[in-house]
């Protein structure tokens, strides 16, 4: 493994130490709160395990089947229209907290995927079909139209943007 | 080439190592989520508001971006905060950056993408937030005065 890897792998480990740490903390000063705060982790944690499972279950099939030139085809230099299509489609229908989706963003940009594209699909990610009939309800069909449709316009310039300062 | 078995294998292999390289890393975000779901109540985030358009969205996009949770939350906290008189300026930066922006999850996207694509991914979403609540106020404004 390489020093780079392993410092990384520390930071994780860092990163939990000082999580815990801050749970001790706040246990000393409110017990009960700091119980729920905990219960809501799990509740996190149940809510996403089974995204998880499915999303590395994607990066398993993409990592045997999908090489380097069909990722270059469809979401590298030469992917054109199609890969802006695929990368806010993706974006809008993917499901669950954004970063679950990292490391199977992250092994599509090693097997040449543009860093513009990834971005695109982080950004598009904003809009949140199953939660659109809420945003009606709450701030009407004008405002979640006009708001979406900034988003999707958003996600493509940033990702312009993205390639373009490459 | 290796036979596909073998590949499925190795792959699922190396899927569940990269799987539990970013464990610890996962736990911590979960763990904060949880914390700030708790402790980071709507009250305190409304406090925070004044009335000034610029300052209130400065503000909407700081909150949104250290505020964690579902997204259903950002709609009821910032349909609540339009009730009470916050500009929908302030409140549609609030929605985005918490849709957006994650301060949490921060050193994952470090860790798992690196630094300068991290940086470029929240600068743009950063200013973004300013720019998309602003163009789409003003256009719902042109549409039919939807602000007075």
């Amino acid at each position: 493994m390489s020093q780079k890897k392993q410092v990384k792998n520390k930071s994780g480990y860092i990163m939990l130490g000082m999580v815990g740490l801050l749970y001790i903390i706040f246990y000393f000063f409110n017990v009960q709160k700091t119980e729920a705060a905990l219960l809501a982790s799990l509740d996190v944690l149940k809510m996403i395990a089974p995204i998880l499972i499915v999303v590395f279950f994607l990066i398993a099939l993409l990592n045997t089947f999908i090489d380097e030139k069909s990722i270059a085809k469809h979401l590298g230099e030469e992917s054109g229209f199609k890969g802006w299509l695929i990368v806010l489609l993706g974006g809008i229908l993917s499901h669950g907290p954004g970063y679950i989706w990292y490391p199977m963003l992250q092994q599509l940009r090693k097997k040449g995927a543009l860093d513009g594209l990834v971005i695109a699909f982080i950004y598009a990610r904003a809009i949140k079909l199953p939660w659109l009939p809420l945003m009606i309800n709450y701030f009407g069909v004008n405002f979640t139209i006009v708001l979406s449709f900034y988003i999707i316009l958003g996600a493509f310039v940033q990702g312009v943007i993205t390639n373009k300062l490459k | 080439m290796k036979k596909t078995p073998h590949r499925i294998k190795t792959t699922l292999l190396n899927t569940f190592k990269s799987l539990q390289a970013i464990a610890p890393m996962l736990l911590a975000v979960i763990g904060m989520v949880g914390l700030f779901e708790t402790f980071i109540t709507p009250q305190m985030i409304h406090s925070l508001f004044d009335g000034n358009i610029i300052h209130d969205m400065f503000l909407g996009t700081t909150a949104g971006a250290v505020s964690v949770g579902q997204p259903f939350l950002s709609y009821i906290i910032g349909g609540e905060l339009l009730k009470e008189g916050i500009s929908l300026y302030a409140v549609t930066a609030f929605i985005l950056s918490f849709v957006t922006l994650g301060v949490i999850q921060l050193p994952l996207e470090f860790s798992i993408f690196g630094t300068r694509f991290t940086i470029m991914r929240n600068l743009l979403s950063l200013i973004f937030a300013f720019i998309i609540s602003w163009a789409s106020i003003y256009t719902l404004t042109l549409i039919k005065g939807y602000i007075s």
